[in-house]
């Protein structure tokens, strides 16, 4: 167990008591220091499972997408037998990155230094004049790319981990993770979309984390889209919210139907008599009972976005945004986006219309979103501002978690910060511990009763 | 040249001057915030459209830019685009709230193609913003507009805009290219 963190400016940052769940206080100097930003990269990007890409991306031999962890940047390549391989995008023999490009296609990885020559799979093939200049005297074997140590995919999602301690994939998502996946699959496998927003912001990562799980904010930061009647009131900032707390920090948070709804839902929709409002057309693939079955009686009635921690925030729109930290003041924002394979062509176009106009750098919702998550970081860095800590309390204490006995749990309510404080405690035992045992052995189960 | 080799030196000459003409009284628009105005320059089946650009191997570089149709960090029509300057007057636009100085410079005007009463013109364009105390963003890149003569005065019927950069370095895209 690590208990503080000296900080740039040589003052102490008790872990522990960094973050209270007893009052949801927390200290603002975690989004500033650059301390803290080192530990987060080897403690939490450097042992946790990170989203790389989705199968659909590479689908052939050769294909290959750059991805990061943490600062660590990754090729995911698909090989000559199929297999997706995760490499460290630095040749062992200078560190220089051998591929340039961000997406593509290739026989091998090419060094521009001095022409080392690696596979698919990483292994080291060629060095020029080896037996001239060597003389017998390289291991090759020894000296190719180096793999994530875990690589695996979850219905084709790939995720990597640079810990060989981690768990496996499916034990990491546990059954919250999990979920937040099958949320995004309810209309089938998809595929992935050429094209990714990406840009930058001045923001420290965790704040950009912590909005999806913010549905107070919504009428706030994006009323000019309800004042333009680009969303409604009911479909976007609907009183009956629902959220679940997973293993490890994962959770899904927002809107939720409650027990009385979907009843009502279900009967509408029995007799053929529609709800214009958008939760109701969003649970409209949810009258499936094998939708139903995948997603279980607790998943099934929640429409919240589901975090897969860290940094991997899944949407309703069929986009999907990654949070790439970029030392402690900037953050990539990266906006993937699917479509089912067997989406008919005009509901393609539609929803490609939503993927092109309510997130990204343009969006008509995310442009809106920058300057807070910023100025929230900036305003941590004054000697005296950083010691003032912020205030998490929403909700806190009155709610319930309610179980199921199928083992799905939820707790339903109003709007709340649930989400949030789940982030910021599991944050803290991530950066807590010194190892995935210690970890394993420290961490906070979800919460069961009051909450 | 590539220019419409059919018109005379004296007729490009001409014409190109009106071009720019109308791309400076258009930025001047914009830069002063007269978005209600900018509006009324544009044809009712306007394509205002922004790819998303990668970086590639040399060998692979007709992926650099997504295709039309698919993702793009603008692909709008008038109606989007109305809904964008709409935006700025109702309140909480918070990109734009205080509201960003911006200043647009066009420069390299040339004349594609004249056909008919349309006329495809590439120019390249350094568009500069501020916002706050000391926010600044600069967008270098080219545009491909499509101007139509409509009763006698131009008309903005088609912007595609190429910008020079992937990751974009801004914290948003809540500018007019």
């Amino acid at each position: 167990m690590s208990d503080a963190i000296i900080t740039s400016d040589r003052s102490i940052i008790d872990l522990d008591s960094c973050y209270d769940p007893l009052t949801g206080v927390l200290d603002r100097r975690i989004f500033t220091d650059e301390s803290v930003y080192q530990e987060e990269l080897k403690r939490i990007f450097g042992r946790g499972w990170n989203f790389i890409c989705h199968h659909s991306q590479i689908p052939d031999s050769g294909n290959f997408f750059v991805n990061y962890i943490g600062e660590d940047e990754v090729i995911a390549v698909r090989d000559r037998s199929g297999k997706v391989n995760v490499l460290l995008n630095s040749c062992p023999h200078r560190g220089n990155t051998v591929c340039r490009a961000e997406i593509g296609t290739t026989k091998s990885f090419f060094c521009s230094y001095h022409g080392w020559n690696f596979d698919l799979d990483g292994s080291l093939i060629a060095v020029p004049n080896e037996a001239a200049f060597y003389k017998e005297g390289l291991n090759k074997k020894e000296w190719g790319l180096e793999s994530a140590a875990r690589v695996d995919s979850y219905k084709g999602f790939v995720f990597a981990s640079l810990d060989p301690e981690a768990p496996d994939l499916v034990d990491y998502l546990g059954w919250v993770g999990k979920l937040g996946i099958d949320m995004m699959l309810v209309d089938g496998p998809v595929r992935f979309l050429d094209g990714i927003h990406k840009n930058r912001l001045k923001c420290n990562w965790k704040f950009a984390v912590d909005n999806l799980y913010d549905w107070y904010h919504v009428k706030v930061s994006h009323g000019t889209a309800f004042k333009v009647g680009l969303v409604t009131e009911a479909g976007m900032a609907p009183n009956d919210q629902m959220v679940i707390l997973g293993e490890f920090g994962h959770g899904i948070g927002g809107p939720g139907l409650t027990h009385e709804r979907q009843a009502e839902f279900d009967h509408r929709h029995a007799s053929g008599d529609g709800d214009p409002q958008w939760y109701d057309l969003q649970a409209k693939h949810r009258t499936d009972p094998d939708v139903r079955e995948m997603l279980g009686p607790q998943g099934f009635r929640s429409f919240g976005h589901p975090n897969i921690f860290p940094n991997l925030w899944l949407t309703h729109t069929r986009q999907m945004c990654l949070r790439i930290p970029r030392g402690p003041f900037e953050t990539e924002i990266w906006w993937f986006n699917y479509l089912p394979v067997n989406l008919p062509e005009d509901q393609a176009r539609q929803s490609i219309f939503g993927h092109n106009h309510i997130f990204g750098p343009a969006g008509f919702l995310e442009q809106d979103d920058g300057e807070n998550w910023s100025h929230s970081t900036r305003g941590a860095r004054g000697t005296q501002s950083k010691k003032r800590p912020l205030n998490f309390s929403m909700g806190l204490g009155q709610d319930t978690v309610s179980g199921d006995p199928s083992g799905q749990s939820g707790i339903e309510t109003v709007v709340n910060e649930h989400g949030q404080r789940w982030t910021y405690q599991s944050w803290k035992e991530w950066m807590q511990a010194d190892s995935w045992q210690a970890l394993m052995d420290n961490h906070s189960i979800p919460p069961e009763g009051k909450v | 040249m590539g220019a419409d080799q059919a018109l005379s030196a004296q007729a490009r000459l001409q014409l190109t001057f009106e071009v720019e003409e109308f791309l400076y009284y258009e930025a001047e628009l914009l830069d002063d915030r007269r978005l209600d105005d900018w509006l009324e320059l544009l044809t009712s089946d306007i394509h205002y459209w922004m790819p998303i650009r990668r970086t590639t191997q040399a060998k692979e570089v007709h992926l650099e830019f997504t295709k039309p149709g698919g993702m793009a960090f603008f692909d709008d029509d008038l109606d989007t685009l109305t809904l964008r300057v709409k935006r700025l007057s109702v309140g909480r636009a918070w990109a734009e709230d205080p509201p960003s100085r911006t200043r647009h410079m066009i420069s390299n005007v040339r004349v594609a193609e004249v056909d008919g009463d349309e006329i495809r013109v590439k120019c390249n364009f350094h568009l500069y913003r501020t916002r706050l105390n000391s926010e600044e963003d600069s967008w270098i890149g080219r545009r491909e507009d499509v101007l139509r003569r409509v009763d006698g005065e131009f008309r903005l019927a088609r912007r595609h805009i190429f910008l020079e950069q992937t990751v974009i370095l801004s914290q948003n895209l809540s500018s007019i290219f």
